[in-house]
């Protein structure tokens, strides 16, 4: 197993009530599953997925992440657990406008201090494998948006993580370039048996997963 | 790693290309300034330690209290030299000097003059005992024969062309003729001696060889041995008085002794000051040559570090507010797995890179502001490229002020969580800019408060080169030298006073500009003790002198020429009355002499007062003087009634041509003479006003950044109001407000704090202003309507935008 979310509870205040964000989640994800959040807006699957990528916290409940109890964890170490094992994937791309495609690609190794051929090498087979070899010296602003996808996918898998964390992947995209970035996730999941989850708001996006988990107003349903 | 950030460091910084430029600029401003205060300051330091053992190199000074007056004299007694080498085993040397001002030299043979300004006797031991070698001649035997000189290669050139002189006369002031017996280096400019470039053999001088203990006219340097302490031979060197001078004095005053001296309030005290202190802690009435003072080191280097605060302020009030655009790339890097450090490591390594770059900019500022700041202070700095340790202070200094501007921005924004800024509102990250507003007023108070000093010593000096002086300094010509003439010099006065443009001419030596001065004891008729002496400055005059100064007598007459009994005559300032403990009508009759130790002293009667008039600074009180009859001058003072003030020159100089051929004709405007006094002030007031803009341009520049950035974060809140029907004046007015508010409040912290600041500063002088309710209120306009000039453009630009454009984005 994965993780596990046992009884996630996430609120904030406002005007001295409670406004529950996350409502007792229960989650059991195996490796090598491809899962879908589905809900209108405001339902809470961002939040989910950030609880899930521990970029965000949770008030109540329990999480097991690889055996390891995040909610009992230390700030530090839990982005330590991030780092080593989630890869993120964002509806706005969020690559970094300074760097070339190469560079883009080299960041998460550089900050895992990997060196410097071995970077160069796992670098060129992910341009390789994602036949952007040729953009490689361009920046990101010079890319289409299906390709600057393509460049964040890409980012997000060559640190080799267990986990890809996907918030509306295609949202920004056209129906082709959604269709290319959603085989690209499904070829991932299946034939390297690398784990996803990704938010979206298109039925047929989700069809691309195994299984599919709807929210409506923080809750399960 | 490293290379890494600095490739993206500076692919960031190219990127924001106007907020690089601002940070950049301002950084490499303030740098300059602050490097060139501190190569001046350096300098300043620096002072006579070039010379060998200078750090066991002392001259003794002589306090005095004698006769109502108080005198710091840095010199001390013609014998003082000789009797401690003689009597104290831990002086090792001594040297003196005896400085006589300026004088005409010319070759022998030659029949041209050229003026010396600095000219002074000097023991013949003087080469050795300061380590100075001789170009040409004996270090030993130059200054041993009585009229031999040495010659600085300045002076050596410009008086024969060569450096090979030796053996060659010369001719001062037309009468002494000395021979050539050294030549050396010109004195380091950054030493007490360095305006000297004639040395006299103190042979020459008899009065060096007379055991006086009363006059102080030679500056007496000392030699300790090594090992011995300063502060161990005060009580030594004190002890002098008892064992010479007092026994000295009882020729003079017999019966006196050390209680009845003490007794009377009067006092000498004797003390040591180093050499290398002199050019800053010296406060002595004459010095060999000007000294600086402490006071303004300390100014110049808060200047300095305002300026480099103020820079970095700006470096980090633009880093912040520009974090608004960075705040999508620390979220996204820290899901990279990018950990705190690892940001704050990137961002240093930009702001170290900005301050490199800055370095660059200020030292090609510097080099080239240089030549124009020693011009305008006498020196000749340069920045030291060949050492070492200039670097390494230089460069260390540039990563401290990288490190230190960019570790706020730093921690700053490695705190930002990828949650809020991935999200898009991240104007939440930025936060809302209190500690920003912090420094913009920060920077403001300084401004101002540099605003305030600079009106306040402007006025000052204003207040100064304007205030009543008791005398008329304007359309006064000072005619120098006049010993050219020979015995012609009451003829040329007479042929200058009947000239048409001429109301009346003077001769004296006297003048409340700087030029000579002496003090003397007066007692009154029919008393002979020592308590009684008046101590007061003893003026010759002529019987035009009041007239042609414009000096208003309150009581008696002037000097009347039909009166041959005048020549007995006195007249007092206004200053002397408390002393003499009478009113001015009392005063006159008075009979005073400074014979006390003669059988028939002569005595002068007071036949007039003359009101008080300024001969000093107006740093200091007016003191006790008396004016009397002795035409032998070689000044002279025209005042001229008007006309062309080149023509009425040269047809005084036409006349001095007939009378001294072939001599220069030396003269100066009385009000100019007068402003050399206040040369210090006047180089203050200009080093604040220039530093005063710098700091003002700096704060601007980061006004106008933070006005950029803030217009940019409310660009949807514009919008939103533009839709909503609000004009393009409300809303420039409303951007506008925010700022002035924080003038507002760096203008009421910087008013007490300048307030109480130049007011200290105002108290060094007798004579000053008070600082008025316009200072404030001009400095606090000031600072409000350059910061309306400076953000209003931003606030303009940001209103005028087609809200569409501005609410298009998502």
């Amino acid at each position: 197993m994965l993780l596990q979310l046992r009884n996630i509870f996430k609120w904030v205040q406002q005007g001295g009530q409670r406004v529950f964000l996350l409502k007792d989640i229960n989650l059991e994800v195996q490796e090598g599953e491809f899962i879908s959040i589905m809900g209108p807006s405001g339902s809470g699957k961002s939040t989910l997925l950030n609880v899930i990528g521990m970029l965000d916290t949770f008030d109540e409940g329990e999480y097991d992440f690889l055996n390891e109890s995040v909610h009992t964890l230390k700030e530090k170490y839990r982005s330590n657990l991030y780092k080593e094992y989630i890869g993120f994937v964002f509806q706005s791309y969020h690559l970094l406008d300074d760097l070339t495609v190469e560079e883009n690609l080299e960041m998460p190794l550089l900050y895992k201090k990997i060196k410097g051929s071995e970077r160069k090498a796992l670098v060129a087979d992910m341009l390789d494998r994602f036949n952007i070899v040729g953009k490689k010296d361009l920046f990101p602003t010079q890319l289409s948006g299906g390709q600057q996808q393509l460049v964040g996918v890409a980012r997000a898998l060559i640190a080799n993580p267990k986990l890809i964390l996907a918030d509306e992947p295609t949202g920004n995209l056209n129906s082709q370039q959604s269709e290319e970035i959603m085989q690209l996730f499904k070829k991932l999941n299946e034939e390297e048996g690398v784990t996803i989850i990704q938010v979206t708001h298109s039925e047929k996006n989700a069809e691309y997963g195994s299984r599919i988990i709807n929210l409506l107003d923080g809750r399960q349903i | 790693m490293f290379k890494n950030y600095l490739k993206i460091a500076w692919r960031s910084l190219k990127k924001q290309a106007f907020f690089t430029f601002l940070n950049t600029f301002g950084l490499a401003i303030g740098m300059a300034g602050a490097l060139i205060i501190s190569l001046y300051i350096y300098d300043e330091l620096s002072y006579d330690k070039m010379f060998a053992n200078a750090d066991r190199i002392y001259r003794i000074d002589s306090d005095i209290k004698f006769g109502g007056a108080e005198i710091k004299a840095g010199e001390a007694a013609a014998p003082m030299a000789e009797t401690l080498k003689r009597d104290y085993p831990q002086v090792e040397a001594a040297v003196r000097f005896r400085t006589i001002g300026s004088a005409y030299v010319k070759k022998v043979g030659g029949n041209r003059s050229a003026k010396e300004n600095h000219i002074t006797y000097a023991d013949s031991t003087v080469f050795e005992f300061f380590g100075i070698d001789l170009l040409a001649g004996d270090a030993k035997t130059a200054l041993t024969g009585t009229n031999s000189l040495v010659l600085t290669k300045t002076a050596a050139e410009k008086h024969f062309g060569s450096t090979d002189v030796i053996g060659q006369n010369l001719l001062l002031d037309n009468t002494d003729t000395y021979t050539v017996t050294g030549v050396i280096e010109d004195m380091p400019k950054n030493s007490y001696f360095n305006d000297y470039s004639v040395f006299l053999a103190m042979a020459g001088n008899v009065a060096s060889r007379e055991d006086n203990w009363g006059g102080n006219n030679y500056f007496t340097f000392i030699k300790l041995i090594p090992g011995a302490k300063a502060e161990d031979f005060q009580e030594p060197l004190q002890g002098m008085l008892e064992r010479y001078m007092l026994p000295w004095s009882q020729k003079y005053f017999p019966g006196m002794t050390a209680e009845s001296f003490a007794a009377s309030g009067n006092y000498i005290r004797y003390h040591t000051m180093p050499l290398t202190d002199i050019h800053l802690h010296s406060d002595k009435n004459s010095e060999m040559s000007a000294t600086s003072s402490i006071q303004n080191i300390y100014i110049l280097s808060f200047i300095g570090l305002f300026l480099i605060i103020l820079a970095s302020v700006n470096f980090m009030n633009l880093s912040t507010a520009h974090s608004l655009k960075r705040a999508k790339e620390v979220g996204v890097r820290k899901t990279l797995g990018s950990n705190k450090l690892n940001l704050v490591f990137q961002f240093l390594t930009e702001s170290g890179l900005i301050a490199f770059v800055s370095l660059l900019a200020a030292l090609l500022i510097t080099l080239v502001v240089l030549p124009f700041f020693n011009s305008f202070t006498g020196k000749s700095i340069e920045i030291p490229f060949t050492q070492p340790l200039f670097w390494f202070a230089l460069l260390g200094a540039t990563m401290l002020l990288g490190l230190l501007s960019g570790s706020y921005p730093a921690f700053f924004m490695s705190r930002f969580t990828p949650v809020k800024t991935l999200k898009g509102n991240s104007s939440e990250s930025v936060g809302n800019g209190r500690v920003r507003n912090a420094l913009v007023i920060f920077q403001f108070s300084i401004s101002v408060f540099l605003i305030i000093s600079t009106l306040v010593v402007f006025q000052q000096l204003n207040y100064i080169q304007n205030k009543d002086l008791g005398f008329s300094k304007d359309q006064v010509l000072l005619i120098n030298e006049l010993g050219a003439l020979g015995s012609k010099t009451k003829a040329f006065k007479e042929q200058i006073a009947n000239m048409g443009f001429v109301e009346s001419a003077t001769l004296s030596n006297y003048y409340p500009t700087p030029s000579w001065r002496s003090d003397t004891s007066f007692f009154e008729e029919g008393s002979r003790d020592q308590e009684s002496a008046i101590q007061m400055q003893e003026w010759d005059v002529d019987t035009d002198y009041l007239k042609t100064m414009e000096m208003e007598l309150v009581a008696g007459r002037d000097f009347n020429p039909a009166y041959t009994s005048d020549s007995t005559a006195i007249i007092i300032n206004e200053a002397t009355l408390p002393i003499l403990n009478v009113t001015a009508e009392e005063a006159l009759g008075m009979r005073i002499s400074e014979e006390i130790d003669q059988e028939n002293p002569t005595y002068y009667t007071i036949i007039g007062v003359v009101k008080d008039f300024h001969y000093r600074t107006l740093r200091t009180n007016i003191d006790a003087l008396g004016m009397h009859l002795n035409s032998n001058a070689q000044n002279m003072a025209v005042r001229m009634s008007g006309g062309n003030y080149a023509d009425n020159i040269a047809a005084i100089e036409n006349t001095w041509n007939t009378m001294a051929p072939g001599q220069p004709f030396d003269y100066r405007f009385m009000d100019e003479a007068f402003n050399t006094t206040y040369e210090a002030e006047q180089k203050l007031s200009q080093i604040f006003f220039i530093f005063t803009m710098l700091s003002i341009f700096i704060a601007c520049l980061g006004l106008f950044g933070l006005a950029a950035f803030n217009a940019e974060k409310r660009t949807k809140e514009i919008g939103v109001r533009k839709v909503l029907g609000a004009t393009v004046s409300q809303i420039s007015y409303r951007l506008t407000v925010d700022f002035l508010k924080l003038v507002g409040v760096a203008i009421l912290i910087s008013l007490p704090v300048g307030w109480y600041v130049m007011n200290k500063w105002l108290e060094d002088f007798s004579y000053r202003i008070e600082i008025g309710v316009g200072v404030f209120l001009l400095a606090a306009v000031l600072a409000i309507i350059v910061a309306i000039l400076t953000v209003s453009y931003q606030s303009i630009k940001a209103a005028i935008v087609n809200p569409v454009k501005s609410l298009r984005s998502e």
